[in-house]
């Protein structure tokens, strides 16, 4: 708590119930958050250092587990409570409603209504599906989804999500880190960024080819961000796969940064050596940069970055710096003005 | 005689039909929040439901005017007023959105987002002279004020624009190249650019003449 509520303290000391780090806010429920502590780049050992609550077998396991009912707010059982020692605080956020967290989304190639999303991703074709990891890599592969459950481990990961339009959730992501997948494909030398692109059906996405935007949704990362240990690759939420609203069947997950930098239904990741264009840096870049990372003293024309809307709770909170992952990830930014690469 | 009581009952219905139209969407809205329908974050929903409430008014009472003048349809000029009004009153319930129900009226956040938003001025700047005209729409002031207030009614128009720039920028994209849902501001843009066309004599009066001149043949 200390590291992510120094940043905010200094700013709002008069909000702050200095018992809680948070102010008028109706508690639901209490809940342990998961924090990770910082990673050293030659341990990688995610085990250890994450709670790794369940681990998710393959595929079809993903149903054989007793699955939590959807809109209930998952109380966890005994057996799978932290470990003992793991690195985990009381944030005391409460895991955002499954009903909200699949029901009110931006996915602009469905359409620019939040709560129309769901209705019209639902005949949206996930399966077959597979996801090509091509560009700078010495080992390029076409992964089936079938691929991706059998070779990397799933495992649960809450994590903050703020959207740029400044309302937050908490989800519990299903996934596995991203730098599993790339140590497959074995990025080369030159390579520096990460491209991701969204799947683009036209004949699915109705909102695909109006013209509003300029699809396929592409993104990007700076290949440290991506090897990044919380950088994560979705594939369920609640111990339940993606819905197609939320980009099933799979999608990237980067909890420092805006809601925006997490692109659903991925189809092609792709290791580049310059910087590439990003949808939202592409159409407003005065208003979204590439890196976009969450930051309450870079504020924005439209919403508020410094404080934000919680779904489910009334009032407003402090937007933590980093999204409050500050001390994993700001090894990355070292020595960069974080006003200038907004 | 009987033409003016049928005129009369018109006026009486048309009336009636104006203030039930722009009672409707405060109604519907908390219709929704009695049956907990306010979506996933009710105060964007408060937000947006009022704000179009008020730019749709707005437009509504700028309309009176050149349909009046243009069709010669006097019974509409007392609709204006009371539409104006509604414009005003949605106007308001848009600000306490957002500055009670949003920022639960911490002056702090507030200030900090008008000075740093300048489409929160634009919507305050709209507000203000709204707030005003409504203040003074009464018939104390209208004698008070003599010719003052007719031309202090029309300050409307410009409260119009800054409402319109307001919801323009409140869209999130790129306006400069339009990459973004802007179908409906673009709509009430075009709406109020015809609005402000049809107040240019040059273009009413022909547009006058000819209404008058083909009434006047079907009737022949």
């Amino acid at each position: 708590m200390a590291e992510c509520s120094a940043g905010m303290g200094l700013a709002y000391p008069s909000l702050l119930n200095p018992k809680t780090g948070y102010f008028n806010r109706k508690k639901i429920m209490t809940k342990k958050v998961y924090r990770s502590v910082p990673i050293k780049p030659d341990e990688v050992t995610p085990k250890n250092i994450y709670m790794n609550r369940r681990k998710f077998l393959k595929g079809m396991g993903l149903t054989g587990l007793g699955v939590l009912l959807a809109g209930c707010a998952p109380a966890l059982s005994p057996d799978t409570a932290i470990p003992e020692g793991a690195p985990t605080e009381d944030l005391q956020d409460a895991l955002t409603d499954y009903e909200a967290i699949t029901n009110y989304i931006n996915y602009y190639e469905f359409t620019t209504r939040k709560d129309g999303v769901a209705e019209l991703a639902k005949q949206f074709t996930t399966d077959p599906w597979s996801v090509e990891v091509s560009g700078l890599v010495e080992n390029p592969q076409v992964f089936s989804m079938d691929e991706i459950l059998d070779n990397f481990s799933q495992e649960e990961r809450i994590y903050r999500m703020r959207c740029v339009e400044g309302w937050s959730m908490v989800i519990p992501w299903l996934g596995f880190p991203l730098h599993k997948l790339l140590e497959e494909v074995k990025p080369t030398a030159e390579a520096r960024y990460v491209l991701f692109e969204t799947a683009l059906v036209p004949e699915e996405m109705p909102n695909a080819e109006t013209g509003m935007f300029p699809f396929p949704y592409l993104e990007g990362l700076r290949l440290d961000e991506a090897m990044h240990d919380l950088t994560i690759l979705a594939t369920g939420l609640y111990n339940e796969p993606l819905t197609p609203q939320n980009g099933a069947p799979i999608r990237l997950v980067v909890p420092w940064k805006y809601g925006f930098k997490s692109s659903k239904s991925l189809v092609r990741i792709a290791l580049v050596a310059d910087q590439p264009p990003t949808l939202w840096s592409t159409v407003a870049p005065q208003e979204y940069g590439f890196y976009a990372n969450v930051n309450p003293e870079v504020d924005h024309p439209r919403w508020s970055q410094a404080t934000e809307r919680r779904i489910g709770e009334s009032g407003r909170i402090p937007t933590l710096f980093m999204n409050g992952y500050t001390e994993e990830v700001m090894p990355l930014y070292e020595g960069m003005d974080l006003r200038i690469n907004y | 005689m009987v033409q003016t009581k049928q005129k009369k009952q018109l006026a009486k219905w048309l009336m009636i039909f104006t203030h039930l139209g722009s009672i409707l969407p405060l109604a519907l809205f908390g219709w929704a929040a009695l049956r907990g329908q306010l979506g996933f974050n009710p105060v964007e929903t408060a937000l947006q439901q009022s704000g179009r409430a008020a730019v749709t008014l707005l437009i509504l009472s700028l309309t009176v005017t050149p349909l009046r003048k243009i069709f010669n349809l006097k019974i509409l000029h007392k609709l204006r007023k009371p539409l104006g009004l509604y414009a005003a009153l949605y106007a308001g319930l848009h600000f306490a959105a957002f500055t009670v129900w949003d920022y639960g009226l911490n002056l702090r956040l507030i200030w900090l987002e008008f000075i740093q938003k300048p489409f929160l001025l634009l919507g305050l700047g709209s507000l203000v002279i709204l707030g005003l005209l409504a203040a003074t729409s009464f018939r104390y002031w209208q004698v008070k004020l003599r010719s003052g207030w007719y031309w202090l009614q029309r300050a409307v128009y410009f409260a119009a624009v800054l409402a319109i720039a307001h919801y323009l920028l409140a869209v999130k994209g790129d306006l400069l190249t339009l990459q973004g849902d802007y179908t409906r501001p673009l709509i009430a843009s075009g709406l109020l650019l015809v609005l402000f066309l049809l107040r240019v004599p040059f273009i009413y009066q022909p547009l006058q003449r000819w209404v008058s001149q083909s009434t006047r043949q079907t009737l022949g």
